[in-house]
């Protein structure tokens, strides 16, 4: 009887020692086994992640996860969701990272892990070239119509910026915001400067105004899970890595800072 | 590193998962009435709408004139052969082309509209079909013109036979208006979207959604079985 | 000036949406392998549940007949948001094809087995009971005596379901399976000229849907004779 308890006692023990030894096999571990790095990215996020007119994805986000592959000498899996679907495609493992123009908000980062910051925007307001909407400060009226992103840092910003306004929200991406405020579905439109910028590309010159001035300044980061530590310490390093030498400048200079990116895609 | 943290993280995270989260859906019961409001007046607006373009392209199709003939069919035969949704995104991003603004409200229960019409006229029109040939011809010769044998002797017996199926495209009706979520139209399933985005809970959002449907289902369902014992004493 | 405009826009846009059409042919590749994958896995699904639930089983019947009240009672977005967020948190790790065909597989299972069902009870009892008296086992009755006949039954409104499948494909464009629908949403935003790019896409569903129709409609002609005069 005293063998017995003992023997549970060991099966147990060596349960545990076993299971703690296969959970500590991490995250990067797993990447280079299955010799794939699973990438969450938005369908159409210019100028971060997009489709092309050629029917090719691409984008800043996804260039430098090519980089990343190339680094950690694996394959690329791009799962592509619209922007309320990644962080869940991420806590289900269906993707290993997020890669995207997604603000490290405290609200989001009870859920995932946010990489250092690869570079900094914010939101801006958006109108039709020919409305009376100058500034900020016009677009306070009580029942103005906004159009935001669904489940995105415009989304907050501008329920705080302009409290009595009626909010549209988007399921999909940033072009479906400019696009409504164009076709007069809503009046002004929230979303990150970059974004706007990367969108109005496709959209006839000078149809859309951004007005002056910034409702609050945001990071942007990738981001992982909470169980893959070791994951996010290479991220960051990779980061710090191409920043100094060079390569997340040309990204950005190429996709965010001017439209050069427009002549090729 | 990750050893035990992780190992408790998975446990935490099996248990949170194992429970279902009754608590936010009860945080979030005024955001369902409201969307399940919406849902009931988005399907009432798209039905209302169906049974008079049904009614009228059926009598359109039937008529002897060769161009309203075409013309419904054509109508019909385009609607059938597309998806609601292809017709819904083609009125959402195509009316604004033609310099036609409309609230998305108005864009989701017009393509609900056209959508189900088309069907209603395919339903009145085999309710037609089952009226004997005796009456039209008894209607016909006591000297009753096309549009007074329809309001007065065939449509109304159509109609009565026609409603079951009529219930039928209804309920269709219903699960179709989830498809206006899609245009942003805060609804029954917005309301499940709108708790996988804020709160990271699909199963808690969707789960519930699908029990809100389910009690509109049953409630058609139920009518539409009593109508019928109703209607099998009187019909036959 | 403006109207000249317009004219050259509609053109630009024109030329734009004709480069795009490899696109759109893959877009509707994909439908139809998606369609074509989930309609015949779920005939054979289908028709053995149909075959249980006409059958004896009370267990089974109930069973899957609850089952197919859910899912006739539910939208099939909400279907397929479910199967897609919510089978991987129980385990089932899928991405956006596996989770739509799984859907749709499920979908067409249901109303076929529907189908099947009212087939094979429009068959009178009294073929059953003689064919029993003939010391013929359940399965041979089946095999040839009652499903030969049902089929003539079930073929036309079968058809027409998979007009209704292939419809309902269009949603799984909702979780981002690159299909014909998604093809035109995604395209719209980069060609704002919502009746060109759907006006497209509807003549691409109808180039499979109209014969599909027009099939099942000639197949019920053939069972019924009934003409109007009004």
């Amino acid at each position: 009887m005293k063998n017995r308890k003992w023997l549970s006692v060991m099966v147990a023990a060596l349960f545990v020692i076993g299971l703690t030894g296969a959970v500590n096999a991490g995250t990067l571990e797993d990447i280079a086994q299955r010799g794939e790095l699973r990438v969450a990215c938005q369908t159409q996020g210019p100028p971060f992640s997009f489709i092309d007119k050629k029917g090719n994805r691409t984008g800043s986000s996804i260039e430098l996860c090519e980089l990343m592959a190339a680094e950690m000498g694996v394959k690329l899996k791009f799962l592509n969701y619209d922007w309320d679907g990644l962080i869940p495609a991420l806590l289900s493992k269906k993707a290993d990272v997020l890669a995207a123009d997604m603000t490290p908000t405290l609200k989001r980062a009870m859920k995932i892990a946010f990489s250092d910051p690869f570079m900094y925007t914010g939101s801006v307001v958006f109108t039709k070239a020919d409305s009376p909407f100058k500034t900020v400060e016009d677009c306070k009226k009580p029942g103005i119509k906004i159009a935001v992103l669904l489940g995105s840092t415009g989304e907050t910003d501008a329920k705080k910026a302009f409290p009595q306004a009626e909010l549209k929200s988007y399921k999909g991406g940033g072009p479906l915001l400019i696009d409504a405020v164009i076709k007069g579905h809503a009046d002004i439109g929230v979303n990150d400067g970059s974004a706007v910028t990367g969108g109005l590309a496709s959209f006839p010159p000078n149809s859309v105004r951004i007005l002056p001035g910034m409702l609050s300044k945001s990071p942007l980061s990738f981001a992982v899970r909470y169980d893959s530590m070791d994951l996010l310490e290479w991220m960051n390093l990779f980061f710090l890595h191409i920043s100094l030498d060079g390569r997340l400048d040309q990204n950005l200079n190429y996709w965010v800072n001017t439209m050069d990116w427009k002549k090729d895609h | 590193m990750t050893g035990c943290p992780a190992k408790d993280q998975d446990r935490k995270a099996k248990i949170v998962l194992e429970t279902f989260n009754f608590r936010i859906i009860v945080e979030y019961l005024p955001l369902y009435w409201k969307c399940f409001f919406a849902t009931l007046w988005l399907s009432g607006g798209g039905l209302a709408g169906a049974l008079l373009v049904g009614v009228l392209s059926c009598s359109m199709r039937l008529s002897e004139s060769r161009i309203a003939s075409t013309a419904a069919g054509v109508y019909i035969e385009s609607i059938r052969s597309t998806p609601l949704l292809a017709q819904l995104y083609f009125f959402y991003f195509g009316l604004p082309s033609l310099g036609i603004r409309l609230p998305e409200e108005a864009t989701g229960i017009l393509a609900l509209t056209l959508n189900s019409g088309a069907y209603m006229a395919e339903i009145i029109r085999a309710g037609i079909q089952s009226i004997s040939h005796g009456q039209i011809e008894a209607a016909i010769s006591s000297g009753l013109n096309y549009v007074q044998r329809m309001r007065y002797i065939i449509l109304p017996q159509a109609l009565g036979v026609s409603i079951p199926p009529m219930l039928g495209q209804a309920i269709v009706l219903v699960k179709d208006s989830a498809l206006l979520s899609l245009i942003s139209i805060v609804e029954l399933t917005r309301a499940g979207q709108i708790l996988t985005s804020e709160r990271f809970m699909p199963a808690e959002g969707f789960l519930t959604t699908a029990v809100f449907y389910l009690i509109i289902y049953y409630i058609l369902k139920t009518f539409s079985n009593w109508s019928q014992k109703r209607l099998i004493f009187r019909g036959a | 000036m403006k109207r000249e405009h317009k004219k050259d826009m509609w053109g630009f846009y024109f030329e734009q949406l004709v480069q795009s059409i490899p696109f759109f042919l893959k877009g509707l590749w994909m439908t139809v392998a998606l369609s074509g994958l989930s309609l015949v896995a779920g005939t054979v699904v289908g028709f053995a549940w149909g075959i249980i639930r006409a059958g004896k089983g009370k267990v089974l019947k109930r069973i899957i007949g609850a089952w197919v009240d859910l899912i006739r009672g539910t939208p099939f977005l909400v279907q397929v948001f479910i199967a897609f967020f919510i089978l991987p948190e129980a385990g089932i790790q899928l991405e956006a094809f596996p989770a739509a065909v799984i859907a749709l597989t499920n979908l067409s299972a249901c109303f076929i087995c529907e189908i099947v069902v009212g087939g094979i009870q429009a068959i009178p009892s009294g073929q059953r009971e003689a064919a029993t008296a003939s010391g013929l086992s359940s399965y041979h009755q089946l095999r040839h005596i009652v499903l030969p006949q049902a089929m003539r039954i079930i073929l036309p409104p079968l058809v027409g379901q998979y007009v209704l499948l292939i419809k309902d494909s269009s949603v799984v464009s909702a979780i981002g399976v690159t299909d014909v629908t998604r093809v035109g949403w995604l395209t719209v935003q980069r060609i704002p000229e919502g009746i060109m790019v759907f006006g497209l896409v509807g003549i691409l569903y109808f180039v499979i849907c109209y014969p599909l129709i027009r099939l099942s409609n000639s197949m019920e002609k053939r069972m019924t004779v009934v003409t109007t005069r009004l």
